[in-house]
């Protein structure tokens, strides 16, 4: 981006004349940006303005009509009973997906690698990514229907120790529910998060495979040596934006998945911040859900540059 | 040091003599670390249909067949067809059909042609106000309004309970845009000067230079597009109230919550959803997964080739 942005012929004065012209010249592009910028103008920057609602007593009224209330909700926001379980359990399932989400594709990457089959390997790879193209709603479907009462995962228990399948409720155990999570995210993503590492793997020189061949590598070897070592700039930018992201606990995922028993567990800001606003029997101002949304996006926003931040210091080219 | 061999650049001669031939040349025993390897890759692919293939058993044996059923069931016992013919006479399921197919066309259509326009305008970086125009655009990638606010802007601009409240408010992917802009970046410049000498506007360059150019990638992009659209439900959910308007995610939804909520848009007196409930429920699931699981195994191979265009630089 900067050495475009340096006009040949080094320092130009500005002027408006020459501007002017400029934007003649082009002025097709910028009718072409007219409906990008009233795109972002309305659905995106609009409803910016409507964060001030977070400092305000929202009325029925509208937005202007509100009264400011001194910092109200963010002072109710740290006594009300269930944000902090939703913040705490938005940063463990995080962390949770990290430790046990983030390492799964690489070495399914890595596994995938070394098959030398090209039509199974095909055929694999379309099965690992394919649920990755599905909602959360049929994911969850069928995840009731399998971990439920009457469902084949209780049955195949049932075969050893029918004692297990007594007090069956998967998906209402505060025990059981953060392990649902992580690892119905690994059966949905996994195989779509190796795509990016194989896309790694195929840009290690060959040539290093071949001269560790004639040094008397084996398989192990080559993979420990050469084709880890390849990926690493690549598993270090997806694990700073992985992490970058912690904020973010999974709403679709866990929304269709659960039920008021499990709250305890699986609340996330994201949900809690939904039945805030959308089930009407907390009779909560509509100002509050906005702070706690604020208090989430500012938090959110500062992870995000640090970790735009980190991937620039690691060499990789990022949007910003 | 090893020479390079005069006639073949692989095969490599060592100080004493001795011609070493790279194991790429030589034909791979299949050994058991490989089985090893191919056992470990297929019993978890087997893991990940294994769900899939459940909920197709749910949905064709009888379920007080399947409610009886000791162990794992890998082959259907009973076979019937009456989830499905029951799913199938639910005015629902078509609503959802028809208003998940006008969303997928509508909404991928306006999806490209705002992220064509927003990136062919990216790729003009030196005009003025274009590095504002930049930062204003991205800085939305890490920044937004929030729930309620959105909510309430929706409802001002009265799209609530139409289906343009799904598709108007996602406009552009940032990130798809992004590898897009990278890529008419990418064409030589030459071509546009020659268009520009030739008197063609920017608007007749796009579409008659750069967009035919293009299209591998923006096929890709449009499959993206796509599926999102598809398997729209979040905006359906806050937004739409009336049933008939529902895509078919949200049908499904209901219809995992509350398989009554079927049987009361059927013909009264002839549903028992109680009893076949569980094959009512993975039938509607079947049938809406049914689109997706037909056609990826075709196109899979545009899916892949979009992912790697934005994770391997050139």
């Amino acid at each position: 981006m900067s050495t475009q942005s340096i006009r040949r012929g080094g320092k130009e004065k500005f002027s408006w004349k020459r501007t002017r012209r400029i934007m003649w010249e082009n002025r097709w592009i910028y009718l072409m940006l007219i409906p990008v910028l009233a795109y972002y103008i309305i659905f995106k920057y609009k409803p910016m303005y409507g964060i001030q609602l977070a400092f305000k007593d929202y009325k029925l009224a509208g937005i202007k009509a509100s009264p400011w209330n001194n910092f109200e909700h963010f002072k109710y926001m740290f006594v009300e009973p269930q944000f902090w379980p939703a913040l705490r359990n938005t940063l463990i399932i995080s962390l949770l997906r990290i430790c046990f989400g983030f390492p799964f594709p690489i070495i399914l990457a890595i596994l995938i690698n070394e098959v030398y089959m090209p039509k199974y390997k095909r055929v694999l790879q379309t099965i690992y990514t394919f649920p990755h193209f599905l909602t959360w709603v049929i994911m969850a479907g069928i995840m009731l229907n399998l971990l439920g009462s009457t469902g084949m995962v209780r049955k195949f228990f049932d075969l050893f120790n029918p004692e297990i399948g007594e007090n069956w409720n998967l998906l209402y155990s505060n025990k059981s529910f953060r392990a649902i999570l992580v690892i119905s995210d690994i059966w949905k993503e996994a195989g779509w998060g190796t795509i990016i590492y194989l896309a790694a793997i195929t840009g290690i020189d060959p040539s290093l495979y071949e001269a560790a061949t004639i040094d008397g590598a084996n398989r192990w070897q080559q993979m420990r040596f050469i084709t880890l070592p390849g990926m690493i700039s690549m598993i270090a930018i997806q694990f700073v934006l992985r992490v970058g992201a912690v904020m973010e606990g999974g709403f679709d995922q866990i929304f269709n998945l659960y039920t008021a028993p499990v709250y305890e567990t699986g609340d996330i800001i994201d949900t809690y911040i939904y039945r805030l606003s959308f089930v009407k029997s907390s009779g909560i101002n509509l100002g509050f859900p906005v702070a706690v949304g604020l208090f989430k996006n500012v938090i959110n926003f500062i992870l995000l540059m640090l970790a735009n931040f980190v991937t620039k210091a690691l060499g990789q080219e990022t949007v910003l | 040091m090893a020479e390079i061999h005069p006639i073949s650049p692989n095969v490599r001669i060592d100080k004493r003599g001795n011609v070493h031939i790279p194991r790429k040349n030589k034909i791979r025993r299949f050994n058991a670390v490989d089985f090893v390897l191919l056992l470990i890759l297929t019993i978890l692919a087997v893991l990940i249909v294994y769900p899939f293939y459940n909920a197709v058993l749910v949905s064709f044996v009888p379920n007080t067949v399947y409610k009886r059923y000791e162990g794992i069931m890998l082959i259907p016992p009973e076979f019937t067809w009456e989830a499905y013919e029951f799913t199938f006479k639910s005015a629902l399921i078509w609503y959802g059909f028809k208003n998940s197919i006008i969303n997928t066309i509508a909404g991928t259509a306006y999806n490209m042609t705002l992220t064509i326009l927003c990136a062919y305008c990216l790729t003009k970086r030196n005009l003025p106000g274009m590095k504002l125009i930049r930062v204003i655009i991205i800085f939305t990638m890490y920044f937004n309004g929030g729930l309620i606010p959105y909510y309430l802007l929706i409802r001002d601009l009265h799209l609530m309970d139409t289906l343009w409240s799904y598709f108007l408010p996602t406009g552009i992917t940032i990130y798809y845009m992004l590898i897009i802009s990278n890529y008419f970046k990418s064409l030589p410049p030459a071509l546009e000067e020659s268009a520009k000498i030739d008197g063609a506007t920017d608007i007749r360059i796009l579409w008659s230079v750069t967009l035919p150019l293009s299209l591998p990638l923006l096929a890709t992009f449009t499959l993206y597009y796509a599926v999102e659209r598809w398997n729209e439900w979040y905006n359906a959910m806050i937004f739409c109230k009336s049933v008939d308007k529902w895509p078919l995610q949200n049908v499904l939804r209901t219809i995992i919550n509350d398989v009554n909520m079927l049987a009361t848009q059927n013909i009264p007196g002839e549903a028992k959803p109680d009893i076949q409930g569980d094959s009512i429920k993975m039938s509607s699931i079947i049938i809406s997964m049914a689109p997706i699981m037909c056609l990826y195994p075709f196109l899979q191979r545009y899916f892949l080739s979009g992912l790697t265009l934005g994770a391997v630089k050139e």
